[in-house]
């Protein structure tokens, strides 16, 4: 058989790289065209030249660190809290008549309309920035967790308790791994919404270092090539982060991601 | 008394739900028999218990009047000395073939529960398929797996909740001869229910004819016949007709669809 040059595959990852270049070209076509003078919308030669530029300069990578810190504490702890108590609430009726209608609740404040009280408790520090991030991963991973452990099939419980097993076991072997395809689109939306709500826990609450102090100060200083590079990071960020969940989840879900590639 | 183990006793079972404010019989009055080594089919049409008289024998129903004995002991809960196969193989897909056939053998280290799920593989034709995953196996494959899966236990006690309901019909009969195989070699009892009246006289010693509203033991058939049984038979033919005739599908006007 002759060996095909393009396989299905690799014709698969190509094909989602033609909307990012589509866009690029309009971008390159819209700046090039006069459209919109350089200083509202900086050529995408600009831009790479300040990405080359930043590069070469400490501060942009104090930057990231700042913010990737930020987002992997706030991340960890909004998500750790909102499994456990997704969990608890998906587990337990009382629990989730006890806890669903406040959680509701306070879930329909937006991220933004935490941060004044936020920061008159704990002042312009890291702390609040963290807070708010946690606040905001929590939200999905609850939901989903607890989505995905009240949707785990009577059948699966029906076979654990005739091999007898205890809650504790129940957990560990049906409940956990059924729900865990929910748990993990509960991840993936946490994160996203860590990163969302990033630019504006360091655009708000000033902070020295941050991807959203860059766009803030490009912002202040007019450098219009200073804003996109920040909000491109973020993006490419936030992009690799959710491909690396995506990446372990099928690792972990091996059974299920067989079937779904079939 | 002792009891021969592998045997299993309803007497005088009663089953009932309360739905508003009234009671719904379920089960009334049955007591049957599942004798050590025996193979037994329940036929019935839906709604008739079947269901519910095998989650009794499970032990994870235990709210009934009368009594339901393994090894002439009372079933309180679930054990290892009943297994169950259901119509769905209800394999857990995050699993792999031998994960899902050590699913109840916790208690065991991990060398001897290899050898068990390598046994048991090879007990259903399934050797070499142990890291494959639920979804790549095809239908007949998969209820294999619940089997061996049941019988990883060593149960004295088999029951089988339609579980060959949702195969295509060639693999159904293909996978009758398999049930017929494991049980000779097995010498356990197994208690199949089925909507399948040929199934039911193919593997069975007897079977058992439930009706519905409230499901009661209508009538208890014999198969005397020896094995393999041939479903063209005369004897097999009879049997059938006997038994459909208590589902009023008998063919009492044998001729009123010629005219």
């Amino acid at each position: 058989m002759k060996k095909k040059l393009i396989t299905k595959q690799t014709k698969a990852r190509l094909s989602s790289f033609i909307f990012p270049i589509l866009l690029l070209l309009l971008w390159q076509f819209i700046s090039s065209a006069g459209y919109a003078s350089s200083a509202v919308v900086p050529s995408p030669h600009k831009v790479l030249k300040t990405f080359q530029i930043l590069l070469t300069q400490q501060t942009f990578f104090r930057n990231i660190t700042a913010s990737l810190e930020r987002v992997m504490i706030g991340f960890l702890i909004g998500s750790s809290t909102g499994f456990l108590f997704g969990l608890l609430m998906g587990l337990s009726r009382t629990a989730e008549k006890i806890f669903a209608p406040s959680f509701h609740t306070v879930r329909q404040v937006p991220m933004i309309g935490w941060i004044p009280l936020i920061v008159m408790w704990f002042g312009m520090t890291e702390l609040p920035r963290i807070l708010i991030i946690s606040i905001a991963a929590c939200y999905p991973i609850t939901l989903n967790t607890f989505a995905g452990v009240r949707s785990v099939p009577r059948e699966y419980l029906e076979l654990a308790s005739v091999y007898g097993f205890n809650q504790l076991k129940l957990i560990r072997r049906v409940i956990l791994p059924a729900a865990l395809p929910s748990i993990i689109t509960g991840l993936t939306l946490s994160l996203g919404m860590s990163w969302a709500i990033l630019m504006a826990a360091e655009i708000f609450i000033q902070t020295q270092y941050g991807i959203g102090t860059q766009i803030q100060m490009g912002r202040q200083g007019f450098n219009m090539p200073l804003v996109v590079t920040g909000i491109l990071t973020v993006g490419l960020l936030g992009f690799v982060m959710t491909m690396m969940i995506e990446k372990v989840a099928r690792i972990v879900d091996r059974g299920r991601a067989i079937g779904n590639e079939t | 008394m002792s009891v021969e183990k592998g045997t299993l006793e309803i007497k005088n079972l009663s089953k009932s739900f309360i739905v508003d404010n009234n009671p719904l019989h379920i089960l009334n009055n049955i007591s049957i028999k599942f004798p050590a080594g025996a193979f037994i089919s329940i036929i019935g049409g839906s709604g008739c218990g079947k269901t519910t008289l095998l989650r009794i024998m499970l032990g994870l129903d235990t709210d009934y009047e009368g009594e339901a004995l393994m090894d002439g002991e009372r079933i309180e809960g679930p054990g290892s000395n009943r297994g169950i196969v259901f119509q769905d193989h209800r394999l857990l897909p995050w699993l792999t073939v031998g994960e899902n056939v050590a699913f109840g053998l916790d208690r065991l280290n991990r060398k001897a529960k290899k050898l068990i799920v390598d046994e048991h593989l090879k007990l259903v034709g399934l050797s070499g398929f142990e890291s494959a995953y639920p979804s790549q196996l095809s239908g007949g494959m998969a209820q294999r797996v619940a089997i061996a899966r049941a019988l990883a236990n060593k149960p004295e006690i088999l029951l089988l909740d339609e579980p060959l309901g949702s195969l295509d019909a060639l693999t159904r009969i293909h996978m009758q001869k398999e049930l017929e195989r494991l049980w000779l070699l097995e010498k356990i009892t197994m208690v199949m229910v089925t909507h399948d009246v040929d199934e039911a006289i193919y593997l069975s010693d007897k079977v058992v004819i439930m009706s519905s509203r409230p499901g009661v033991i209508k009538k208890i058939i014999d198969v005397p016949s020896s094995r393999p049984r041939d479903r063209a038979s005369s004897e097999f033919m009879q049997i059938k007709a006997e038994i459909l005739k208590e589902f009023h599908l008998g063919t009492e006007y044998p001729f009123a669809y010629a005219i």
